[in-house]
């Protein structure tokens, strides 16, 4: 009993000791869902965050606070000043750059949220057009919480493999690792919307240039393996064979869902260097306008062999902006450090190699189905 | 360091038993006088004691309403009247009742009085004749209650000893069937029976356990649950160590199996053991369905365990402190539910947890015509009232009504009861310590359950010691020929219930 008495004076105290750690009840906290960073004015930081705040006299809102100071965590303290509720980034969904910041270098804001524990790696990064805090401060009509609607927005696009997916975790690999660059989804208000505009490329952490939404299906197509997406392609005179083109119309819009893509990267000479880029996708068509007699083999291939050529001809273009702007999003340069030993490869001299690389691209493209409706 | 109550230790009080042993050699008086004044000065004189005489020179001593009137009556006073004799040896052979003795022994005949005998005692002789005509008033057999179940027997043991017993041998028709009568308590005088197969039990295992009880030093013995506490291995942990079932075919069932079971005369709950942790959460019904319902019964019970214990704390601690994990469609509900509430969420689920457990209590007290109203007074009147006045929220209240509701699926009542209280201690360290309070306890729990043993047997068998061949019977049901093997937890003499069959036996 000697014994037991002198446990419970050793457990007493751990007790009551931890006991005294800080409590974040849930009511009591506000949550920061989404956080833009601006630059502001005097060289320092500008930050917009969205905040939900419930309170008992009117069920929950959504804050949005625009701050200045030198360093996130300052911004933090400011925006406390200005708060009810303790502010916490635990349930922080999405951060989104503005423009100028993007254009400047996004190297301090990966690492800062990167160093967080209580940052979840999976959340979305994203570039806005022009600025965000006009963005999260504008009254949209039908939109309750700004911060959960763009969470959704972009998840819900990445889910559908109409965007690409850039997590902070993605980020954080792309930015570290040698001989790939960053590319994020860039976003825009569209009247009473909040609308994905483009994929923006980056230079290391310095945003270079821009794509159109309609080309990050091609950049998810060279990215990574696409299994559910949907994508309509234009079909130009040129590309098509007259034997099923009809008079009149000059083009042929098709509209398709990939069931199964496959990328398969190859370097074939390491001093240029010079890749083999092999596409296989295999896809079931939805729509076709005008439409064509896909009962008929023959018409099926010819289709097939345009959509190939005019894929091939979209990846070799968005392959060749890159390469101007050197900005290697689609991971060329680990393929390159992976098979070439001891390339002590650097970002710089990859950005040097990658403006002359030379890519072979070859689209191999299967309708599989054509649709119940005949 | 193995805790241990005083009671389960040796106690030989040697000096105490000395004079016992004189007083139970005194001998039954010549003359009636005398022995009828020894009887009276023995049973202290009770008001119950009916002392007949019957001419020429015998007498009758019994207590009144414990001996059959009729037996009496039509066996024994109708022919000592008819044909009057007077050696004890001829009574005897008059007599015709099937249970009847010859004695000289006061300690004996007094003992013999108290348990429902008839008492002869002829003048002149010194010795007496004990004629065994207690009555047997029992409940009649009625459906176990708090081991119901839809299909499977409908009986349930009662408070009789011989009762109980006939059951079983209805149930295990073999001359292997052992039945050991042992008595404890200094005062009451308990009968209690030790039932084991013969070529099944391990006899260790038999001898221990009734060492263990013979080893008990008590003066009062009322029900088995008392007994099961104190032959436990570990008295001192909540969790039982050995089941208390009042299902005749669970009994029998455990017999089979290499068990042993006690039954206690005058309770109507019979012990099992060994016992080990996942059998608490079997029910006899198990055996009765098809193996693929009675394996999703099993893995509902285990899964409504851990919710009944951790889904309260879990709360507690996601909102006290992680409020990280809660998932973001989940953020505004329970938030919006939480805004009203004055309290800390520890405070919150500790008031709600106390009210259910009120209600629960308040409604095995009350008698069941009242019961129905604390239904009324627990669903309507103070789930809804407390979240309108404020008190709690909506979601707190909805995951103790399901944690509650999950410890009721428990099979055995005792083991209910366990988990009603262990989510107490950790709904308090979940809010001060968070997942890391939950953790501990979960560590806590399980170490202490590894540490256990049921009659020496390891309690988290067939877990720990892992033991392939058991687990087939033990969460999950395999069909009947894959379960041949008797568990090896009773380390059962006969291994084998039955010669395994192949599966299918076109293939093998």
């Amino acid at each position: 009993m000697n014994k037991l008495r002198r446990y419970f004076i050793v457990l007493i105290p751990f007790a009551f000791l931890y006991g005294c750690i800080q409590t974040n009840i849930l009511d009591k906290v506000g949550l920061t869902t989404l956080v833009g960073y601006d630059v502001g004015t005097e060289h320092k930081m500008a930050t917009t965050a969205v905040i939900r705040e419930v309170n008992p006299e009117f069920q929950s809102k959504v804050e949005v606070l625009t701050t200045e100071n030198d360093t996130s965590k300052g911004n933090r303290m400011e925006a406390n000043r200005k708060l009810s509720k303790k502010i916490m980034v635990g349930q922080m969904r999405v951060v989104l750059f503005g423009e100028d910041l993007a254009k400047d270098d996004l190297r301090y804001y990966i690492d800062t949220n990167l160093e967080n524990a209580s940052v979840n790696n999976g959340i979305y990064m994203a570039v806005v057009e022009g600025k965000t805090a006009p963005l999260l401060k504008y009254e949209y009509k039908n939109i309750e919480d700004i911060g959960q609607h763009i969470f959704r927005l972009i998840e819900q696009n990445v889910k559908q493999e109409y965007m690409i997916s850039a997590t902070l975790h993605q980020i954080a690999h792309d930015y570290y690792s040698v001989g790939k660059d960053l590319a994020m989804p860039i976003i825009k208000r569209d009247g009473e919307l909040v609308e994905l505009s483009g994929v923006a490329l980056f230079k290391g952490g310095k945003m270079v240039s821009s794509l159109s939404a309609r080309d990050s299906f091609y950049v998810r197509i060279v990215r990574d393996t696409f299994k559910v997406g949907l994508y309509e392609a234009v079909l130009e005179k040129e590309d098509v064979s007259s034997q099923i083109l009809q008079k009149s119309t000059n083009k042929i819009t098709i509209a398709f869902d990939a069931i199964h893509s496959k990328r398969e990267m190859k370097l074939v000479n390491a001093a240029t260097p010079e890749f083999d880029l092999d596409i296989n996708i295999r896809s079931r068509v939805l729509e076709v306008y005008p439409d064509i007699n896909l009962g008929d083999p023959k018409s099926v291939k010819i289709l097939e062999k345009a959509i190939e050529k005019k894929m091939s001809k979209e990846i070799v273009r968005i392959i060749a902006h890159s390469q101007e702007v050197e900005s290697d999003i689609f991971g060329f340069g680990e393929k390159y450090r992976s098979v070439v030993r001891h390339s002590n490869l650097t970002k710089d001299k990859w950005h040097e190699m990658y403006k002359n690389m030379k890519v072979n691209v070859k689209v191999k493209f299967v309708i599989l189905r054509d649709g119940v409706f005949e | 360091m193995k805790f241990k109550l005083p009671f389960n230790k040796k106690q030989p009080l040697l000096e105490k038993e000395t004079p016992k042993e004189k007083e139970s050699l005194v001998r039954v008086a010549l003359t009636t006088d005398h022995f009828i004044q020894s009887i009276k000065s023995a049973t202290n004189n009770p008001a119950d004691l009916i002392i007949k005489s019957i001419p020429p020179n015998i007498t009758l001593i019994y207590i009144d309403n414990l001996v059959d009137d009729q037996t009496l009556n039509n066996d024994i006073i109708a022919n000592l009247l008819n044909n009057p004799q007077e050696t004890p040896e001829a009574i005897e052979m008059t007599i015709s009742i099937p249970e009847i003795v010859k004695s000289n022994l006061l300690q004996e005949t007094v003992e013999s009085l108290v348990n429902g005998s008839v008492v002869i005692h002829i003048d002149g002789y010194p010795q007496v004749l004990i004629g065994n005509i207690a009555t047997r008033e029992s409940r009649a057999l009625s459906a176990p209650e708090n081991e119901s179940q839809v299909i499977g027997t409908q009986v349930g043991f009662n408070e009789s000893l011989t009762t109980n017993i006939s059951l079983i041998r209805r149930y295990i028709v073999s001359p292997n069937l052992c039945n050991e009568k042992l008595k404890i308590g200094t005062r009451t005088n308990t009968t209690i029976s030790l039932l084991y197969m013969n070529g099944i039990a391990n006899d260790q295992m038999v001898n221990t356990l009734r060492q263990r009880i013979t080893d008990l030093y008590i003066d009062e013995l009322l029900d088995s649950a008392v007994l099961a506490e104190m032959i436990d291995d570990n008295s001192l942990s909540v969790f039982p160590q050995m089941l208390l079932t009042e299902r005749p075919d669970r009994f029998c069932d455990a017999i089979l199996d290499g068990k042993m079971g006690v039954i206690v005369d005058g309770s109507s709950m019979a012990i099992i053991c060994p016992q080990a942790f996942t059998e608490f959460f079997r029910s006899q019904e198990d055996q009765n369905l098809r193996w693929q319902i009675a394996t999703f019964l099993r893995l509902l019970r285990l899964a409504a365990f851990f919710l009944s214990v951790y889904l309260t704390p879990f709360y507690v601690a996601a909102v006290t402190f992680h409020y990280e994990v809660i998932p973001q469609a989940f953020l505004v509900p329970l938030s919006e539910s939480r805004a009203l509430v004055p309290f800390p969420p520890i405070f919150e689920a500790l008031l709600l947890e106390f009210i259910i457990e009120l209600l629960r209590e308040a409604g095995a007290r009350l008698p069941t015509k009242i019961g129905q109203t604390i239904g009324i007074v627990g669903g309507i009147v103070i789930g809804t009232a407390a979240v309108q006045a404020g008190i709690t929220s909506n979601i707190l209240l909805i995951i103790i009504a399901l944690s509650a509701l999950a410890s009721f699926t428990s099979p055995s009542y005792m083991m209910g009861n366990v988990i009603r209280l262990i989510r107490f201690p950790i709904i308090i360290l979940a809010g001060f310590w968070g997942f890391y309070g939950i953790m501990l306890a979960f560590c806590f729990i399980l170490i202490h359950l590894l540490r256990q043993t049921s009659l020496g047997a390891p309690y988290m068998s067939p877990f720990y010691p892992p033991r392939m061949k058991d687990m087939r019977d033990s969460l999950i049901r395999m069909p009947i020929p894959l379960t041949a093997k008797r568990t090896s937890l009773t380390r059962p003499k006969d291994k084998n219930k039955f010669e395994p069959e192949p599966v299918k036996p076109e293939k093998s």
